[in-house]
């Protein structure tokens, strides 16, 4: 026993080369899959982590139910017999002039520090550090703050110096340390309120509670009373679209990554069939030799799979930053820090390198275990079987192909189920690689033979000669290439159905700040609409209610300058709804509509500062603005429902001739310059849309980077699989009189030929799969229609990569031709 | 009503300054020089209810309650509750918007209960903010955070509660307030302005209700309340390391109070000194020299190894009092509080002795600082 084991163990030491590109075959597989995994992790982590931070020991959160609530409010909590602590707090964004938007909370160090560590941190750190002045410039000063280490580090400032926002320079008296990763600024609420001109007023009070019954049926009229446990769920289902888009990913690198892995096992015991013939011909026993190729397989699956988990740490923190930047820009600004290294990257890289090995290399082995030992002496299967074993293959290809239809027909009930149905596509799809070679090989065979000649026919020939071996390289390399398209083109539908709504519905000039953006003064406003040649303004404030428990916006807005300047895009309605939304009525987005299972025409009750309010559905409109659907309301009827005056942004119609209209525009830039407000043109404003969009498909895209690298090594490992079983095939070309040339020449064409194949196979999977993603996935976790629109770019760009992976691929194998085909003899004839 | 006021010498309650101190040093820190305050210097012309208001033209002023009471069953209770005004500056920068400081408000409150071995407390702070804290200015009305100490007529009442603590109490002055010093100026030290204004309730008839923890409700308690109220805009020099300041009442209608200043060097204030308050209302000070005070015994703090003096012989030879008390539990050290980990020991006390020859029994309260370490450190 140990001596078959050592003889197949000598084997791996004799063709280190192929024993090396195994080993970094599992290895990507279990760096792909484990990076991601990891990524997601740390984001969801961290982005947790910000939120416990900020909670301290707080219970409930008092607001109202949209804008901020009059201080007047925080005496009678005070006097409340349930309320233990109660803290106020200013939650508002303030933008540096470096671009960066940063949180800046306003907070009553005397009351917050029941609630907060953080506050009480701040004092005591005051004292630790010998720095007693700190604390009392703190209190007095207008225009100082405290700056966590996030901001301080990337702002490049320290205690003393000023912190530069759009609304001028402010103060730092103290840096202090977070643990979470989401910047922070802290101010003193009384400075906070004149610095966003709220006086009077704070965001809402964070409360520690000890009855909570008591309390709710003493505040539930007019206030939003939220415990932690719905907070929690409140962020997860804000953050849920999101969640579930980096568990997909993290999926999706899991299944590339097992397919890597289960190809390059496979391609391990078939290239040593020959071996395992001659073992058994000289006595070895089946068992002795199957127990033998395991070791293999597990020597490489546990070097190969440490040394992935290793690799798929480091992955990790770079997609950690990409993923960052995605939430930033989408949810809070937050810098996710990398999970710490554990043995258990190690460990579980170990796990997914062995079994997804073990599964891989177990076919063949079977297969091995069934064929006399003349045959397996061969060195390869005969083509013959292998077609008989290609009509199994298919036969389950199509069960897999039925399994995702019925799945797709059920994703109705939970996004999970379309993910599901999308694999089984993906499987059903890798499956019928060797009935694609078959199918392409005639046409290809023309083609080559034309552009390479006899060499090229060979090479062809042989992709469908050796159909067991190609045909997984084809399925692997056809599977990457299949979720480049996908991926791309649902990127670029999804892009252009943006493009498509940001055209008819954010038509303004100009825009004043945005919704995710600093708050708009009212004297702004009213100031703005004095400049002349303004033809409309549309008073934009966005807000996010609970909606039968689950979080939804409300949007406030000029219902008459919307009419006579956006062209909405309706489902439902039509441009003549705005006259019913003048006269009270709503309209919500497309999402809304989906999410709520409300349509035009029915009513709708939602909690406002005056209690429950009904309203009716006038439309339904396209948007993909925000995935938790909005409410549009008029801002004349959202003030009295809300009692809310805050402005998050201003789209400024121009309604002046040509010169004309650009010195309305300066104007208009002037006046947010005074007030220290973000401005920019309607390009500059869907750019930076656009902008958004391109940085939360980041990760998205470097997924593609994975899949060629899971393609390359696909190859890479079929061709030096292939060079090596056929070194008899090699001793009969030399003997017809193949030059080294000629022999290369075949190489490089095998290798062509199967990326063709592949990326021929690809367009039609990858622009199904695109299709699945579009109508199915995001349609069932972000409830917005997509219209799929035809690009060539990703078709271009992937076959590109097909072949230059393909030719990469052949390298070394053609190096090896080059070094040994001249020396090589027909030893065995 | 008349006020009988006797001109004391010394006596100045650096205790309450002490605490502010701390919350000076350790959160705040004093950066403003006392430019912008009123100084303590020269006679007062006191004028009553007016002065038990607020005095915001200086810098730190407190109103100090503490008492002994006993429910009907005769358990004996003890409390305090004090509130504390500190400025951070004469001028708010936006006086419209309430959170614009100008004032800091601290108070501090613990129940005793000798029956159950038990002892509470609790802190809090605040600015004045919107309805969240302050003090009048024409009469006694300060609130922080839901608590309160209200005069109104000839009553003042004491509201505080948090988490099972409770109190509610009525206080009715027995006797005339009492100004201490010269005129209510009381020097702490040789310099001019080194001083505050200081008058004293010392005998306050009590009754009211009280819930402790673990009390299912709150039971009615009678007894005999200690009222202090001082404003000023000086701090103390730094060479003291603690003091122990006595308030007894007497059972034949005395109260006494004796204050010893402990310095660094182990050597005790020269301006230490005591009251003696008479039945009648009439009042005397006792300098140091007439004080013998003899330590009986000692208890060590397991939460901050604080070892305080726990007993005490008391003999006022020219008053004719001779008094033997000791804490009613030993455990009443007030420890890390909010107000940025001031340590001391405020607690009820009792015992019995002789009060011109006649056997007296005696009870009050006992405050103990700069044992558990870090006052003397901050002085």
């Amino acid at each position: 026993m140990k001596r078959v084991i050592r003889s197949f163990l000598r084997y791996l030491v004799r063709r280190r080369s192929l024993a090396v590109l195994q080993l970094l075959g599992i290895a990507f597989g279990v760096a792909a899959a484990v990076g991601m995994t990891l990524a997601s992790r740390s984001a969801l982590e961290s982005m947790e982590g910000a939120v416990d931070f900020l909670k301290g020991t707080a219970t409930h959160t008092i607001a109202r139910p949209a804008g901020p609530m009059e201080e007047g409010a925080l005496a009678k909590i005070m006097g409340d017999p349930a309320v233990r602590f109660f803290a106020p707090v200013i939650d508002r964004k303030v933008r540096l002039t470096s671009g960066d938007q940063v949180r800046l909370l306003g907070l009553d160090p005397f009351l917050d520090r029941n609630v907060r560590s953080i506050t009480a941190q701040i004092a005591s750190s005051a004292n630790s550090t010998g720095r007693d002045d700190a604390f009392q410039p703190f209190m007095l000063d207008p225009r100082t703050i405290l700056v966590d280490e996030n901001v301080a580090k990337t702002a490049d400032i320290k205690a003393g110096q000023d912190l530069m926002t759009l609304q001028g320079p402010l103060r730092v008296v103290e840096v202090f340390a977070n643990a979470s990763g989401e910047p922070l600024v802290i101010m003193d609420i009384g400075h906070a309120q004149e610095f966003f001109r709220m006086a009077g007023y704070i965001d809402r009070a964070d409360l520690v509670v000890t009855d909570e019954e008591g309390f709710r049926s003493r505040w539930s009229q007019g206030f939003t009373i939220e415990s932690n446990r719905q907070k929690a769920q409140t962020l997860s289902s804000l953050l849920g679209a999101f969640k579930l888009n980096l568990e997909a990913l993290s999926l999706l690198a899991l299944f590339v990554g097992i397919f890597l892995i289960y190809n390059t096992a496979m391609f391990t015991v078939v290239s040593r069939r020959r071996d395992a013939g001659i073992l058994l011909s000289i006595g070895a026993s089946r068992g002795q030799v199957t127990v033998a190729f395991l070791v293999e397989v597990l020597i490489l699956g546990i070097t190969g799979g440490a040394l992935g988990g290793i690799m798929g740490y480091f992955l990790s923190k770079f997609l950690v930053q990409i993923v960052g930047g995605t939430i930033s820009s989408l949810y809070f600004f937050l810098r996710p820090s990398a999970l710490p290294w554990t043995f258990w990257n190690v460990a579980g890289g170990i796990l997914l390198g062995c079994a997804a090995g073990i599964v891989g290399s177990l076919p063949p082995l079977l297969e091995l275990r069934r064929v006399q030992p003349v045959l397996v002496l061969r060195g390869r299967t005969a083509s013959r079987s292998a077609s008989r074993k290609m009509k199994i293959i298919g036969t389950v290809g199509l069960l897999c192909l039925a399994l995702s239809l019925s799945l797709f027909l059920l994703s109705f009930l939970n996004v999970y189920i379309g993910f599901a149905g999308a694999f089984a596509f993906l499987l059903a799809a890798s499956l019928f690689a060797g009935f694609a070679i078959v199918v392409a090989v005639p046409c290809l065979k023309r083609l080559f033979s034309c552009a390479m000649g006899l060499a090229g026919k060979v090479a062809i020939g042989n992709i469908r000669e050796n159909l067991g071996r190609t045909s997984v390289a084809v399925a692997a390399f056809m599977i990457a290439l299949s979720m480049s398209i996908g991926l791309s083109s649902m990127i670029d539908s999804f892009r252009h159905s943006l493009i498509w709504w940001m055209n008819g519905q954010l038509r303004g000039e100009a825009y004043i700040s945005t919704k995710a953006d600093v708050t708009v003064p009212e004297e702004a406003y009213e100031e703005l609409k004095r400049v002349p040649g303004i033809g409309g303004i549309d008073v934009f404030r966005n807000v996010q209610i609970s909606f039968r428990g689950k979080p939804a916006g409300i949007t406030s807005i000029d219902a008459a300058v919307l009419q006579k300047w956006a062209q909405f895009s309706w489902l439902e309605g039509s441009d003549r709804s705005w006259d019913n939304v003048r006269r009270g009525d709503v309209i919500v987005s497309e999402s809304f509509s989906l999410r709520f299972k409300v349509k035009m025409g029915d009513a709708i009750t939602i909690d406002t500062a005056r209690g429950p309010a009904t309203l009716r559905i006038a439309g339904v409109y396209y948007d993909y603005a925000s995935e938790h659907g909005v409410i549009m309301i008029d801002r004349s009827f959202y003030l009295t429902l809300f009692n809310d005056r805050t402005i998050n942004s201003l789209g400024v119609f121009i309604d002046a001739p040509g010169p004309e209209k650009g010195r309305t525009l300066e104007k208009v830039r002037e006046l947010s310059q005074k007030y220290g407000l973000p401005f920019a043109t309607r390009e500059q404003f869907h750019k930076r849309i656009l902008g958004i969009f391109d940085s939360t498909f980041a990760v998205t895209r470097s997924m593609r980077i994975i899949a060629v690298i899971v393609a390359f090594f696909g190859i890479a490992g079929a061709l030096m699989t292939l060079f090596v079983e056929r070194q008899k095939e090699f001793g009969i070309y030399r003997a017809l009189g193949f030059t080294t040339g000629d022999v290369a020449k075949i190489t490089v064409a095998e290798s062509i030929g199967l990326g063709l194949i592949s990326f021929l196979m690809s367009t039609v999977v990858g622009t199904i799969f695109a299709y699945i993603l579009i109508r199915v996935i995001n349609r069932q976790s972000f409830n917005w229609t997509i219209f799929y629109h035809l690009t060539a770019q990703p078709y271009l760009v992937t076959f590109l990569t097909a072949v230059a992976a393909s030719i990469a691929a052949c390298a070394y194998p053609l190096w090896s031709v080059i070094r040994k085909y001249p020396v090589m003899q027909i030893r065995e004839e | 009503m008349r006020h009988r006021f006797y001109v004391l010498r010394s006596a100045f309650r650096v205790r309450t300054y002490l605490l502010f101190l701390f919350f000076l040093v350790l959160v705040l820190s004093p950066g403003l020089c006392g430019g912008e305050w009123r100084q303590a210097e020269g006679p007062r012309q006191w004028s009553f209810p007016r002065d038990h208001g607020s005095h915001s033209e200086y810098r730190t002023e407190w109103w100090y309650f503490t008492g002994n009471l006993a429910d009907a069953a005769g358990k004996k209770y003890g409390y305090q509750l004090t509130f504390f005004r500190y400025g951070l500056t004469g001028r708010p920068r936006n006086p419209g918007n309430p959170w614009s400081v100008r004032d800091i408000y601290l108070a501090h409150f613990a129940i005793t209960d000798a029956s159950n071995n038990s002892f509470h407390y609790t802190d809090r702070a605040s600015r004045k903010g919107p309805g969240l804290a302050g003090a009048a200015e024409r009469k006694m009305d300060v609130t922080l955070l839901g608590w309160s100490a209200i005069m109104e007529k000839n009553t003042i009442r004491l509201k505080a509660s948090f988490e099972g603590m409770e109190l509610k109490l009525d206080l009715i002055p027995a006797k005339p307030a009492v100004l201490h010093g010269r005129g209510g100026l009381s020097k702490k030290g040789p310099l001019p302005g080194q001083a505050s204004y200081y008058y004293s309730f010392t005998d306050l008839k009590t009754t009211g209700y009280l819930k402790r923890p673990g009390m299912k409700e709150a039971v009615g308690v009678s007894g005999t309340s200690w009222f202090d109220q001082e404003f000023g805009s000086n701090q103390l020099t730094g060479d003291q390391a603690g003091w122990d300041w006595f308030a007894l009442h007497l059972g034949d209608g005395r109260d006494l109070m004796i204050y010893k200043l402990r310095k660094k060097d182990l050597s005790v204030e020269k301006e230490s000194s005591g009251t003696l308050v008479e039945p009648g209302g009439t009042s005397r000070q006792i300098s140091l020299s007439d004080i013998q005070i003899d330590v009986l015994g000692h208890w060590k703090s397991q939460k901050t190894k604080g070892k305080y003096p726990a007993g005490w012989r008391i003999r006022i030879p020219s008053a004719r009092i001779d008094v033997t008390v000791k804490p009613l539990i030993p455990d009443q050290e007030l420890a890390n509080t909010v107000s940025a980990g001031i340590t001391y020991w405020e607690g009820a006390v009792g015992g019995t002795g002789t009060s011109k020859g006649k056997s007296v029994k005696t009870e009050g309260y006992v405050e103990l600082t700069g044992y558990a370490g870090t006052i003397g450190g901050t002085f």
